[in-house]
């Protein structure tokens, strides 16, 4: 398949469309067609998961109620098989806690007309090692 | 930088109980109800003299806090790790912060370097008294119930967050003093190869036997 040029625009689309999702909890739901029920991987905070279930699973066990987002820079990529490579670089906050910067990559695998996220890998910027 | 001990501290408790403010209010006697975190510093430190037996030791402290990173993913034993003291802060204006700190302690004995590790029980926010939830004796009894020292704190005005820092530092000078069994030093665990243990290790043989 061939290098999907509109890949800028795919991955400031897709990121905008995400996180729309994400950071409102009546929608937060909804992320469930972002993610392929096997193919889909995600690393959130060093925990590995497979599969929409799991991730939602992941997802919905999230407490705080609020999060503010200001999304500092999203580099993306074309692959090879018409996929994106996003990278995001942010800040959040979630309720009154302090705010952290934090990064995630995005893997979007081309299906039929549109995308699925084969892979997302989140992290805060946290340095909690010494 | 030299240093007899080198000495961790876990400021544990719910989202907006006062743990940054806590740490901040001791390490430089100020209040920011705003808090910034630095590039590179998420932990605080502090130098003291620590008296015993008529002899000084310095102590170098370091106080960590969670920054919120138990909202993402749970507190694994890595992070409790090393972690040789812990303030439990409880927010006296929150019903809930105070609830939540049974699970703390379950946490705590799950992960921390044995199932009773020292711990201080800290009331914050004593200043808000009009807006206070949970009374005093409340807290005293649960805190005997669990026996833990118990205090009233306030990261804003300063009252009892140093003492409740030197409650915890005595409690776990005096651990170390009376340790029998080695394998109840917390930094006898993990990893031995740790640059800042190899410190403590060659401090402490050199000043003091433990066995």
């Amino acid at each position: 398949m061939a290098l999907n040029l509109q890949y800028e625009a795919i991955g400031k689309g897709f990121v905008q469309q995400y996180y729309a999702m994400f950071d409102d909890p009546s929608q937060r739901q909804n992320l469930v067609n972002m993610y392929n029920v096997e193919l889909s991987f995600m690393t959130f905070e060093g925990t590995q998961l497979q599969g929409a279930p799991k991730i939602m699973e992941k997802l919905n066990s999230l407490t705080f109620q609020k999060i503010n987002r200001i999304i500092t820079a999203v580099d993306s990529q074309p692959m090879f098989d018409g996929g994106v490579l996003i990278n995001v670089l942010g800040r959040l906050q979630a309720d009154e806690d302090p705010p952290h910067a934090y990064s995630q990559v995005f893997v979007l695998k081309p299906l039929g007309n549109s995308f699925f996220v084969q892979h997302d890998i989140f992290r805060l910027g946290i340095h909690d090692t010494a | 930088m030299e240093y007899d001990y080198l000495i961790k501290f876990l400021a544990l408790g719910d989202s907006g109980v006062g743990k940054t403010s806590f740490l901040y209010q001791y390490t430089d006697g100020l209040f920011n109800s705003r808090f910034i975190s630095t590039v590179g510093i998420d932990f605080r430190e502090k130098r003291l003299i620590y008296q015993s037996k008529g002899r000084n030791y310095r102590v170098h402290l370091q106080l960590w806090d969670t920054a919120g990173q138990e909202r993402f993913r749970s507190l694994t034993t890595a992070f409790y790790r090393d972690a040789m003291g812990f303030l439990l802060l409880f927010d006296l204006t929150n019903e809930r912060s105070f609830l939540e700190i049974r699970n703390w302690i379950e946490q705590l004995r799950v992960h921390a370097y044995c199932d009773t590790p020292d711990i201080v029980l800290c009331g914050n926010k004593a200043d808000l008294e009009e807006r206070r939830v949970v009374s005093e004796w409340r807290a005293r009894e649960f805190a005997e119930l669990n026996r833990l020292p118990y205090l009233e704190t306030s990261a804003a005005t300063g009252q009892n967050v140093s003492r409740a820092i030197e409650t915890l530092l005595e409690k776990v000078m005096f651990r170390m003093e009376t340790a029998v069994d080695m394998a109840m030093q917390p930094h006898r665990r993990g990893n031995p190869n740790e640059p800042s243990n190899i410190d403590l290790y060659a401090k402490q043989s050199a000043q003091q036997c433990l066995c």
